[in-house]
């Protein structure tokens, strides 16, 4: 995945540091994410939830550039018996949590009924907060 | 700044707004080295897209915190 291009006198090579400004780009997109959590005051919250949207489309932006320019490598692809294995699992939890779910708040009512009810929805559009 | 509610800013959020110009300012700095040494065009396009985002990001930083002046307390508080 490095070094595909030689002879380069440039100060780093463009992989190299595209690759220092995409990490940067995520670590930024981690802080914007912690200060949003973080934030008491609305407004503030509010931009700092617009700067971790914007600062992710770019990282994205520029993980596909680099990607498209064979500059970056993903890792190797998950095999299917894993995933059949972790699917096999996550099934479980899910139904013993629900079990769970409905032990404690059987006697509550039809908020809780209603909870418990809803089949998950595919391709569901998560709330966004603010 | 946008909509919502403006409030005094904390202490925290102050320290966030600033090391966020600092990150803004950082990446800014490495896109224009990176766009002066690279010869791909594709790169320096993308790259100078950045740059116009991030110097944004950095006004809306700053305008956060020019907005909150009136509002901070000028002695502290309980």
């Amino acid at each position: 995945m490095y070094y595909q291009q030689s002879g380069n006198s440039a100060f780093m090579q463009d992989e190299d540091l595209l690759y220092t400004i995409l990490a940067d780009l995520k670590r930024t997109v981690r802080e914007y994410t912690t200060a949003t959590t973080e934030s008491s005051c609305p407004a503030v919250r509010n931009l700092f939830t617009q700067l971790t949207n914007d600062t992710l489309r770019m990282q994205g932006e520029l993980y596909n550039l680099m990607k498209q320019l064979n500059m970056y490598s993903t890792s190797s692809k998950a095999l299917r018996q894993d995933l059949d294995k972790q699917v096999q699992s996550a099934r479980n939890t899910q139904q013993k949590t629900r079990q769970f779910v409905q032990q404690k708040t059987s006697n509550m009512g039809q908020y809780a009924q209603a909870a418990q009810i809803q089949p998950p929805q595919q391709n569901a559009q998560n709330p966004y907060y603010m | 700044m946008q909509s919502g509610q403006m409030q005094p800013i904390t202490g925290k959020e102050l320290e966030y707004i600033v090391d966020s110009i600092s990150n803004e300012d950082l990446l800014i700095k490495q896109c224009a080295a990176t766009c002066a040494t690279t010869q791909n065009p594709t790169i320096q396009q993308a790259l100078q897209q950045y740059i116009r985002s991030m110097d944004h990001h950095l006004d809306l930083l700053v305008q956060a915190l020019q907005q909150h002046q009136p509002l901070a307390p000028t002695q502290p508080q309980q």
